[in-house]
């Protein structure tokens, strides 16, 4: 028989299935979006190409052909030209509009001869490459073709002629390098910053002041301080760290160590409590046997406190990891938004958070490769989470 | 008689509380000394006054007189490291670091800045020794104190306080967290210890300081009722409080 404790005990159990359901769900349905619409666009090119396409006039002299057979692996859709060893095909671009794609390009094309004609004296090799894309080939003796006429046009007329004056091709562009060498960069950077003045902070808080209205005052703006929202950090990075970066090195405008002193002061609240709470687990018992031994006070925590704390303080560093990663309100006045292929410290560049947020307010929203990049945010935050889990549990079974 | 610790009218406050009373004990040097007493009656902070462990706690006052080989330690300019490097202690509950056997007993004399690995080798080898620990642990000297049993573990902690080659062992409670066969081991250790040290222990059981100890102080209420040799003591108490107790009629 159902008595009253058992109906409220089930009434309780289903509120907490329901709830715990829809988190689940709400969770699952946010990664199965950006998996679906992000996965497509994700390989290795583009984690180590430029963002912005490279545009090129080649020029080729005295192509010396070698006829090399279309390989089999090809599939039907791609058009070959045995002559110049390069195969094409028909694709269309994030707008709907044609474009044409080296799908394959044999190791002895001539081809990969083609030099840069805007720099005649130098005669620099380009180095053409697969997923380049060809938008037009001219020549002395015909028409030109270009991309409207299709893949197979293009293959009919190079395959038919034995000199080529001019052709015009691009790299693909789209991909994410430079942001993901910004958000190493600011990782560090930040990282070398806001650890040991957190850490440090933490031990004198915990380990060495005394209670007195100066450490408590300095607690409640500590704890203040983690409450503020990070875009008002942005506007002191703004007026602070920017022009001090300006004045006192090459920069010209907000670059990644302005960044990294903003997130810096995001993070010191975060680090310096954390650390606190896995100084404040290690029992007193540790530091009494220190002491009863003569030891002083440095040697008590720098020798049994902190390696005791370590694990704990290992796991606050990659939260304060995870929100530099994710941070993007601040840094959108801190660093920029500039997306950069080539990247120094005090140059313009973006991180990739702020990157899906410029890719996301342009019109129309790039949402595939929003989604891959939030892929690659993803991964990287789940392997910094082995990493650490590994070095803890290493250090733990140590002891 | 040879006293290594002269106690004149010590009183100690925690906050508001007094939890010792106008104490005046002479220990006796190479003698082992127990403290006896209800919960509650100020064995513990007796105990942490001699290495000035009490310092670690805020509302902890002291006033009157305590002297180490005829020096008072609570002056400002007493040298504490080196007083708790010859005034060594063992805690109720067995506390090795989280680290190897060899660097729990190596630890003092490293913080002492003893670095060459030869004296540390021979220091933790006769330490360990010396605290009948060596034979158990020869083998798995690098592996973490944390895999010894409660019993071992005590014996470190005793193997590390000799590591600093004390004067005086202060022990509180030493054996209240160990089964009766550790507990044993220990006080036969105590019965090898007290030919070069002086030790003074605070126990809850008769049965201990009438088996180990030369002298016996009863304490009540933050009050020193009665200090006398052992066996005066368990046989004709002097007080009435000191007989009531030990005979179990309170406490
Ligand atoms: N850190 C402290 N702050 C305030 N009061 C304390 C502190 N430590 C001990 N006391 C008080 O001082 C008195 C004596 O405590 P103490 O620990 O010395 O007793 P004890 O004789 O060792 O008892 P037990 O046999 O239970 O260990 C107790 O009333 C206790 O509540
Ligand atoms: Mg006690």
């Amino acid at each position: 028989m159902l008595n009253k404790r058992n109906i409220i005990d089930i009434i309780y159990q289903v509120i907490t299935y329901l709830a715990a359901s829809v988190g689940v769900i709400a969770l699952s349905m946010i990664i199965f979006f950006v998996f679906s619409n992000g996965l497509k666009l994700l390989n290795f090119g583009l984690l180590v190409n430029d963002y912005h396409a490279e545009f090129y006039n080649g020029g080729i002299d005295d192509p010396i052909f070698t006829f090399s057979h279309r390989p089999i692996s090809l599939d039907d859709k791609v058009f070959y030209s045995q002559k110049w060893g390069i195969g094409l095909v028909d694709s269309k671009d994030r707008e709907g509009n044609p474009i044409i794609i080296i799908e394959y390009i044999s190791g002895d094309s001539p081809l990969l001869e083609i030099y840069d004609k805007n720099n005649e004296e130098s005669k620099e090799i380009i180095g053409i490459d697969k997923g380049f894309l060809v938008s037009k080939i001219s020549y002395y003796d015909k028409n030109t073709s270009l991309t409207m006429y299709g893949a197979e046009s293009m293959i009919n007329d190079i395959e038919s002629t034995n000199e080529i004056r001019e052709i015009v091709f691009s790299s693909l562009g789209g991909g994410i390098r430079g942001s993901i060498i910004t958000t190493l960069y600011l990782i560090s950077i930040t990282i070398i910053i806001a650890l040991p003045i957190g850490i440090s902070t933490a031990i004198y808080l915990n380990e060495f002041s005394s209670k007195n209205r100066l450490t408590s005052l300095l607690r409640s703006l500590i704890e203040t301080l983690t409450g503020v929202p990070s875009i008002i950090f942005g506007l002191l990075g703004l007026a602070v760290f920017v022009p001090l970066t300006i004045r006192f090195s090459e920069a010209t405008s907000a670059n990644i160590v302005s960044g990294s002193l903003t997130l810096s002061v995001i993070l010191l609240p975060i680090i310096i409590k954390s650390t606190e709470e896995s100084l404040k687990v290690v029992p007193d018992s540790f530091r009494s046997a220190s002491l009863a031994l003569g030891a002083n006070h440095t040697q008590t925590t720098l020798k049994v406190v902190l390696p005791s704390a370590f694990p704990g303080i290992m796991t606050g560093t990659l939260l304060a990891i995870g929100r530099i990663i994710g941070e993007s309100a601040a840094l959108i006045f801190a660093i920029g938004t500039a997306v950069k292929d080539d990247i120094s410290i005090f140059g313009k560049s973006t991180t990739l958070s702020v990157h899906i947020w410029s890719l996301m307010k342009d019109e129309p929203a790039n949402i595939e490769l929003a989604s891959t990049i939030a892929i690659v945010i993803l991964l990287i935050v789940l392997t910094l989470n082995i990493i650490v889990k590994l070095i803890s549990k290493r250090f733990i079974k140590e002891f | 008689m040879n006293s290594i610790f002269e106690i004149d009218n010590l009183n100690l406050h925690y906050d508001d509380f007094q939890a010792l009373k106008d104490i005046n004990i002479r220990i006796e040097k190479n003698k082992v000394t127990a403290l006896i007493g209800p919960s509650g009656c100020g064995k513990s902070t007796f105990l942490r006054c001699l290495n000035r462990m009490n310092d670690l706690i805020d509302s902890c006052k002291i006033t009157g007189e305590i002297e180490f080989k005829e020096e008072n330690i609570y002056t400002s300019n007493y040298d504490v490291i080196s007083l708790r490097t010859k005034v060594g202690m063992v805690f109720q509950k067995p506390n090795p670091f989280p680290m190897s056997i060899y660097d729990n007993v190596a630890y003092g004399p490293r913080c002492q800045g003893i670095k060459d690995k030869n004296i540390l080798d021979e220091i933790v080898a006769t330490s360990l020794k010396s605290s009948a620990l060596y034979e158990e642990v020869r083998d798995r000297i690098k592996e973490s104190a944390l895999s010894l049993s409660g019993g071992q573990q005590q014996r470190l902690c005793i193997a590390r306080a000799i590591a600093m080659e004390p004067e005086v062992i202060l022990m509180d409670e030493p054996t209240s967290a160990l089964d009766p066969i550790a507990t044993l081991r220990i006080e036969e250790l105590m019965n090898e210890l007290k030919k070069k040290y002086t030790i003074i222990i605070v126990t809850h059981s008769m049965h201990q300081a009438a088996r180990i100890s030369d002298n016996t102080a009863f304490f009540l209420m933050g009050e020193l009722i009665e200090f006398d040799k052992t066996n005066k003591i368990f046989t004709t108490p002097k007080n009435q409080k000191t007989e009531d107790y030990i005979t179990g009629r309170f406490g």
